[in-house]
């Protein structure tokens, strides 16, 4: 058995703690995810799994419980830290992929690699690495409000993995994508997968919770991990 | 510690923030630069007056003894002279004759100058002042620029003033005065001293002041001291007193100019105070996305100080330098009434502003370092926006 990249224990996150509008997101989460697996959290809005993909995302530490990401324990982690464990950890994608409009296809790309004080000349040749691997080398100089949505998505993903982060998160990538696309991205997250990293992607997307290179669903409901 | 390599990343990528957004940049550039010109043209055009008048005073008598009577002065009789011959250090007395004329006709007061420079010790490096011509003789006359564009048409060599009792005097024009001694001759003829006693039908034996020359310049205001107690109906001004009065009036008026731009300079911050705190949804999701995406609190606050230093340095820069030119080129058109205002000819000067490093780092720090502040200390609030926002 693969050794676990991921490891919840008695995980709570509790907002606004002791104050009239307190809300329990997460309570009791046990979750283990071992190295190079891809899963799916599956839950409904506000079920708590936001909160989880962030606590697994290095955004914030639990209130309670035990977390440790990528041999990290985060409990107590202040701000500082967690930020550079996300920095070299952690590749996020999100559901309206979050670029930033005005800049360029390379310069969102590289955006990761700026705090880390990587100089312009390795940001571009990392970054074309990518684009080539993605096919999107074309569109390097292209402001990304100028390129398709299929493009768009694969600026996204470059974007994740410019830091070669052991874990990609992805927060509904397919919600905003047709079919051939949706497609197109599970085909990359496969290769990702062959290419050792860990997915945990969020979706209600068929496509997604059927698709055979998922190895686990797990469903989030309360704030709780259940079977579904 | 932010490494050398990251700072060059934030700066690189504040320049293109700057860039994205630079109807807005630009906007607070131009007003931010405007002010600075402002503040930087008055300091300049002050500095540029004060130090003509330095200049220009070193022409002026060391001591200077007037008459008064009942607070106010009158003709001096020309006996006090050997009063003053007990005195040790003092190496000449010249009487002078100083009034004014004024010119119906135009509606200027001029400055009428009458002495025998041939009598005073060095006298004839008033020459020095003259541009063309030379000092004047019996019934010729030493004009200053203002004056001989309108008394003497710029091409008479002869024309006539009236004494009191309206018989005219002629004058034969001798010379006129250098431009760069406009600021005490614009408005000046210089003449013989008998002349400007016949000019205002003063007596043989009076002048209204007399001018005195020492051996030790280090000795002025001993010297000056002994003959107040000798002459006690006198008043008695030194170089540096007229000096210093320079000084303060157009300190006092510029000054007065500061206060005003001042602020309209505390408008303006507040102003960027108020842009800099509020942040549309666009800054915020771009903020919210760097956090996630792994920049430090800390970067997105260094970010938009670089953004704060790149925009009021360069508005000083270009503020800097366009007052530079207004001063230079332009004379301090927008100033001159302000500042040399109490004259009828205005003195047409040629300034020469001076860049003291004391005085830039005055105006860079009443500029730059306020907006600096007004716009970093709202952007910790920028820079704390939760990463998880961009998950939402």
């Amino acid at each position: 058995m693969a050794a676990s990249l991921i490891e919840l224990e008695k995980v709570c996150k509790t907002y606004n703690q002791d104050r009239p509008n307190q809300v329990r997101a997460l309570v009791d989460i046990d979750l283990s995810i071992a190295a190079n697996a891809m899963v799916c959290l599956q839950g409904a809005s506000g079920s708590g799994k936001s909160t989880l993909l962030s606590v697994i995302g290095c955004v914030f530490p639990p209130t309670s419980g035990r977390a440790t990401i990528a041999g990290k324990a985060l409990s107590r982690m202040p701000d500082r830290f967690l930020t550079i464990h996300r920095l070299n950890t952690i590749g996020f994608i999100f559901q309206h992929f979050n670029l930033l409009p005005g800049l360029t296809v390379l310069e969102n790309i590289t955006l990761p690699l700026m705090p880390l004080g990587v100089g312009p000349g390795e940001r571009r040749e990392r970054a074309g690495r990518l684009m080539a691997m993605l096919s999107i080398g074309h569109r390097a100089n292209f402001p990304v409000s100028q390129i398709s949505g299929g493009e768009l998505q694969r600026v996204a993903i470059a974007r994740a993995l410019v830091n070669d982060p052991p874990i990609i998160l992805a927060d509904e990538p397919t919600a905003h994508l047709d079919h051939a696309l949706s497609l197109a991205f599970m085909e990359i997250m496969v290769d990702l997968q062959q290419a050792g990293k860990t997915i945990i992607l969020t979706s209600h997307d068929q496509l997604i919770t059927r698709h055979p290179a998922v190895e686990r669903i797990i469903g989030i409901e309360d704030g709780k991990i259940h079977v579904p | 510690m932010i490494s050398f390599a990251r700072q060059l990343n934030l700066i690189d990528y504040s320049l293109s923030s700057l860039w994205r957004r630079r109807g807005k940049s630009l906007g607070v550039m131009v007003v931010f630069a405007g002010v600075i010109f402002l503040l930087a043209s008055f300091q300049m055009t002050t500095r540029a007056l004060t130090d003509a008048a330095a200049d220009l005073l070193a022409y002026a008598p060391e001591i200077t003894i007037q008459k008064m009577t009942a607070g106010r002065q009158e003709s001096i009789p020309l006996e006090y002279q050997e009063k003053l011959s007990s005195i040790w250090g003092i190496r000449a007395i010249t009487p002078r004759v100083w009034g004014y004329y004024f010119n119906e006709i135009s509606g200027a007061n001029y400055t009428i100058l009458g002495l025998d420079p041939h009598s005073m010790p060095l006298g004839d490096q008033l020459g020095q002042a003259i541009d063309t011509g030379a000092l004047p003789e019996a019934h010729e006359v030493v004009l200053g620029q203002g004056v001989n564009a309108e008394v003497a048409g710029g091409d008479k060599s002869i024309f006539s003033l009236f004494r009191p009792d309206l018989s005219l005097k002629a004058f034969a024009l001798a010379g006129t005065f250098k431009a760069e001694t406009n600021l005490l001759t614009y408005d000046t003829l210089f003449m013989n001293l008998d002349d400007a006693r016949d000019l205002f039908a003063m007596a043989e034996d009076m002048a209204t002041d007399l001018c005195v020359t020492v051996a030790n310049p280090s000795e002025v205001s001993t010297i000056a001291k002994k003959i107040a107690a000798l002459l006690p109906d006198t008043r008695v001004v030194t170089r540096q007193q007229v000096q210093k009065t320079y000084q303060a009036v157009f300190g006092w008026r510029s000054g007065f100019a500061s206060i005003c731009l001042l602020t309209a300079l505390a408008s303006f911050i507040i102003f960027a105070w108020d842009k800099a705190s509020g942040l549309t949804p666009e800054e915020r999701k771009e903020i919210s996305v760097l956090k996630i995406i792994g920049w430090q609190t800390s970067d997105v606050l260094v970010l938009r100080f670089w953004e704060g230093v790149i925009v009021s340095l360069v508005s000083f820069v270009v503020g800097y330098t366009l007052a530079y030119i207004h001063v230079s080129f332009f004379e301090a058109s927008l100033f001159r009434p302000i500042l040399l205002g109490w004259s009828v000819l205005h003195p047409a000067l040629r300034l020469r502003p001076s860049v003291e490093l004391g005085e830039t780092l005055l105006i860079l720090c009443l500029t730059v370092v306020p907006y600096l502040a007004a716009t970093v200390i709202p952007a910790w609030r920028a820079a704390i926006i939760p990463a998880d926002s961009a998950l939402n």
